[in-house]
């Protein structure tokens, strides 16, 4: 048996041995726990709610009621960033208050929350509550949201909308669709999504009257968010709040600030004194983690008569469910836009995009967060166009990439392409799929009466440039000789600690078992943006790269001391000083422990900072997949991903990044889907009908990386999070097209079941 | 009641309710076994009761009377266990929290197929819910031990 020492990554050995710690996994004496009463209607009148019998059940010790939250001047949830309408009038915001007052607006609403002496007593005690409420119309989506008769769901929302957003040149665009020889159209829709990281949200709170503090345990990505938002809330200031989080199982976008039930847990241990827990059932986590995606998008495209795109817009429709929170505006709006071009140069591009209100669960970030959903779309466009005028989908794509010597690439959206080499990805692609031969591999499949198809997409998205100004994290050594770095970023899955390791150890030559990543201490004073967009690597990695360079530095100085020398006469490698006249050498950490003195920060302790700008990872994926026309179940033969992450630091992590990311695309492609009714009642509220990727679901997968750095970084390194996800929707789905084609088939939504490939195939 | 978990046989007073999950995580203190969904469907909190893989939050405490429960706490006693190894050899595990059920889950898998063909992996695994990693390198972990603890043997 191997010593734990062998293991790969750092995070691994308490993961796989059952001792990480998840926000449920924290407990303190006298903890008392916590439940949450929801609305069950999607769009009702609060008349009367009566708590009376739920006060007189065992062990309950109060209920937290909007009036509470009211008394505590609280502010509703962040509703992110304002954006103007065309005629410079800001988006209509709908803020969601921590509890609903007059009206509820989604099934799921947090009404109170109940706080017994154990999760039993509570949740029983909850039952009893007794609703008057006036139950309204619901609109799911946007036909019913936009009709003349729709019931509205906000005054302020005339029509329930809130943005009608555009960018681009719509004159510019316009002139190049009357110029056009050839035009297509091809409407998407990116459907809405749930989330589902496996961890099931919750909060564990703990105030300190003496010292009017609180501690507050929950799964975040980065703790300034998650603080910015308890602060902007409550009005509780950060300096305030200790967040304390290990290990945080999956986020994927959604757990970037607060819910409700984060402050209701820091209101409820403040008015009772004691701690409080309160862990979301499953069910529960379905209707109220953020939904994602969400989006309708409507691609027009303009080419001559040689297949160069002279134009593209895009009219788009983005369901923000019942309110505006976090990223959910962003998403259908500027999120979609910044690189509506894809890979390809095109003269004239514009987008119009309208936002509107849904009795439905609020929509914010999920893994791309409209990044896949326009690469879906653009992918799609492109290949249907090349269908419809006779065009080679891939020739199609060649004559339109930016080519390498037109970079800096201005894309006319606001985003400056830095690199990229888009024909060599293809081409790698095409060999690795053995693309050439794949007409016999059909013809072959269909003796078999199968329906063999071949996708391909080639997509680019944009890596966050972060929302602070700049990345920092703080190197403080202690006295073993081990380095401790802090940062503001949170890892919920992406192994932080041991990337900032690899790179601590390329760099100094600390051994990865000297340094220790510690993310999420509310105590340490520092500037950063949380795990986002792809962007932590290059971002807190960068600092991470000049905390060393600094650390190196100082280390000189100590270096001529210890060593009695001169500067000419050390020299540096593998994490050693030595005195190349005597030979006399110490590591780093020798160093330290030669040098600490108890109780005083180390002179090498330093703060490393970066700013590092978006980058653009790309890619050319190729999937080859089989239909079974008696059942519809369509067979992932093989997945193909080629793809430019800049300098990738872990490949191993950078290989699972993109695994997970396609699975997710997978499971996007093929199974997912939020589903309600037309009262708006969720109906798939439960792995048992919100159908998630399994094991097997993908068997045959290679992946590659062409390196490709970027300058916009120290590290040259490009995102990766969310690569996957934008590369194999548009991937996928071409490649069932393809399989159906010959059948008739040239437009379908995604997800692709089997029911739904099957009557097709009946209807043709 | 009595019941044996990671070899230590002991005495709880339980409810009738009271579910194997809540004992294990809330009188035993065993934070490793994971609880992910309310049907049954995720795996999270799988463990082996009297070596069968059984998902506790679906088998109340009382029905586990007698029996000798191993949670992920219980695989490794002392070295490592050859599928705790080889997930994090092979990258089979992103956020872990899906992952001391899917590793208890690939133990019971490979006690009964101790070289197990795809089908049956799938099979195995088919009641483990993952979001991270899109389970191709869980897979090669499961083939990964089982190769591994082919070798010990022979």
């Amino acid at each position: 048996m191997n010593s734990p020492k062998e293991l790969l990554r750092k995070e691994d050995l308490r993961l796989i041995t059952g001792h990480g710690k998840f926000t449920a996994d924290w407990s303190y004496e006298g903890m008392c726990h916590a439940y949450m009463i929801r609305s069950p209607y999607a769009h009702a009148v609060i008349k009367k709610i009566d708590y009376q019998q739920v006060l007189k059940a065992p062990g309950v010790i109060r209920v937290i009621t909007a009036e509470d939250v009211q008394q505590a001047g609280m502010k509703s949830l962040p509703t992110g960033s304002t954006m103007q309408n065309p005629d410079g009038q800001n988006q209509v915001l709908t803020p969601m208050p921590v509890l609903a007052t007059d009206k509820v607006r989604f099934v799921g609403q947090p009404i109170a929350m109940v706080v017994a002496d154990t999760y039993e007593h509570a949740k029983h005690a909850a039952e009893l509550v007794q609703m008057d409420l006036d139950v309204l119309e619901a609109v799911t989506d946007y036909e019913a949201a936009t009709q003349s008769q729709a019931p509205q769901l906000h005054e302020q929302a005339n029509g329930n909308m809130s943005l009608h957003f555009i960018k681009g040149d719509q004159a510019a665009t316009e002139k190049a669709f009357e110029q056009a020889t050839f035009v297509s159209s091809m409407g998407v829709k990116s459907q809405r999504l749930i989330g589902s990281p496996m961890e099931l949200r919750a909060v564990v709170g703990k105030y300190d009257p003496v010292t009017e503090r609180y501690i507050v345990h929950t799964p975040n990505q980065g703790m300034l968010g998650m603080l910015g938002a308890l602060e902007h809330i409550t009005g509780i200031s950060k300096a305030q709040i200790d967040l304390q989080t290990q290990d945080v199982g999956g986020s994927f976008g959604i757990r970037g600030g607060a819910f409700s039930e984060s402050v209701l847990v820091m209101l409820a241990s403040k008015l009772l004194g004691k701690p409080i827990k309160w862990v979301g059932t499953r069910s529960e986590i379905f209707l109220s983690d953020w939904h994602g995606r969400g989006l309708d998008l409507n691609g027009f495209i303009a080419l001559n008569e040689n297949g160069k795109i002279l134009g593209m817009r895009f009219e788009n429709k983005a369901d923000l469910g019942a309110y505006t929170c976090y990223f959910g505006s962003f998403i259908g709006a500027r999120n979609v836009s910044i690189t509506m071009n894809g890979v390809y140069d095109i003269p004239a591009v514009s987008m119009s995009s309208e936002l509107y209100f849904t009795n439905t669960v609020p929509v914010s970030a999920y893994r791309g967060a409209g990044r896949p959903d326009i690469a879906y779309a653009i992918e799609r466009l492109i290949d249907h166009a090349a269908f419809e005028h006779g065009f080679d989908p891939i020739e199609l794509r060649r004559k339109n990439f930016i080519q390498p010597h037109q970079f800096p690439y201005n894309n006319q959206i606001g985003s400056v392409y830095d690199c990229g080499e888009f024909d060599r990805l293809l081409t790698r692609a095409l060999e690795m799929s053995d693309y050439q031969n794949f007409e016999q591999r059909r013809a072959q499949a269909l003796q078999n009466n199968k329906l063999r198809g071949i996708g391909l997409a080639y997509f680019l998205e944009a890596s966050g440039a972060g929302t602070a100004p700049k990345d920092q994290v703080l190197g403080q050594f202690a006295k073993e000789g081990i380095l401790r770095i802090y940062a503001v970023t949170g890892a919920s899955g992406q192994g932080h600690e041991t990337s900032f390791a690899q790179i601590v150890h390329e760099k100094i030559g600390l051994q990865t078992n000297q340094i220790e990543f510690v993310a999420g201490q509310s105590d340490k004073v520092m500037v950063g943006s949380g795990t986002g967009g792809s962007r932590t690597l290059y971002g807190a990695g960068s600092a991470v790269f000049n905390l060393c360079e600094q650390v190196l530095e100082k280390s000189k100085a100590l270096a001529i001391q210890l060593l009695n020398t001169k500067e000419d006469k050390l020299h540096f490698s593998n994490g050693s000083w030595t005195n190349t006249e005597t030979g006399e050498a110490l590591t780093l950490a020798q160093m330290v422990q030669k040098t600490f003195v108890e109780g005083q920060p180390h002179a090498l302790n330093a703060t490393g900072e970066a700013s590092s700008g978006a980058t653009y990872p790309n890619g050319c994926h190729v999937a080859e997949v089989e239909i079974d026309p008696d059942t519809g179940v369509t067979e992932i033969i093989q997945y193909i991903a080629v793809d430019d992450v800049g300098v990738a630091i872990s490949p191993a992590l950078v290989q699972g990044q993109i695994h997970g990311g396609i699975v997710q695309g997978i499971g996007q492609a093929f199974f997912e889907q939020a589903v309600y009714d037309e009262t708006g009642q969720l109906l798939t509220g439960s792995f048992m009908d919100y159908a998630m990727p399994r094991a097997g679901c993908l068997m045959n997968i290679k992946t590659e990386k062409i390196e490709v750095p970027t300058k916009n970084n120290i590290l040259g390194s490009k995102g990766v999070g969310e690569s996957g996800c934008s590369g194999s929707l548009p991937t996928l789905s071409n490649a069932v097209i393809n399989a159906l084609r010959p059948k008739g088939i040239t437009e379908l939504d995604m997800p692709f079941t089997p029911a739904k490939i099957w009557a097709a195939l009946q209807d043709h | 009641m009595q019941i044996t978990v990671n070899g230590q046989t002991q005495e709880l007073t339980v409810q009738d309710n009271t579910l194997l999950i809540d004992l294990i995580r809330d009188q035993l203190h065993l934070t490793g076994t994971h609880s992910g969904c309310d049907t049954t469907q995720c795996g999270c909190c799988t463990v082996l009761m009297d070596q069968v893989a059984v998902k506790s939050c679906t088998i109340l405490a009382r029905q586990a009377e007698g029996a000798s429960i191993q949670t992920i706490e219980g695989l490794a006693l002392q070295d490592l266990h050859p599928v705790q190894e080889a997930f994090s050899q092979e990258h089979g595990l992103q956020c872990g929290y899906c992952t001391p059920g899917m590793i208890m889950s690939t133990v019971y898998l490979l006690q009964r197929y101790p070289n197990p063909s795809d089908e049956q992996i799938k099979e195995g695994l088919a009641g483990n819910i993952c979001r991270c990693t899109g389970y191709v390198n869980i897979i090669k972990a499961v083939k990964s031990a089982a190769k591994k603890m082919q070798e010990t043997k022979a």
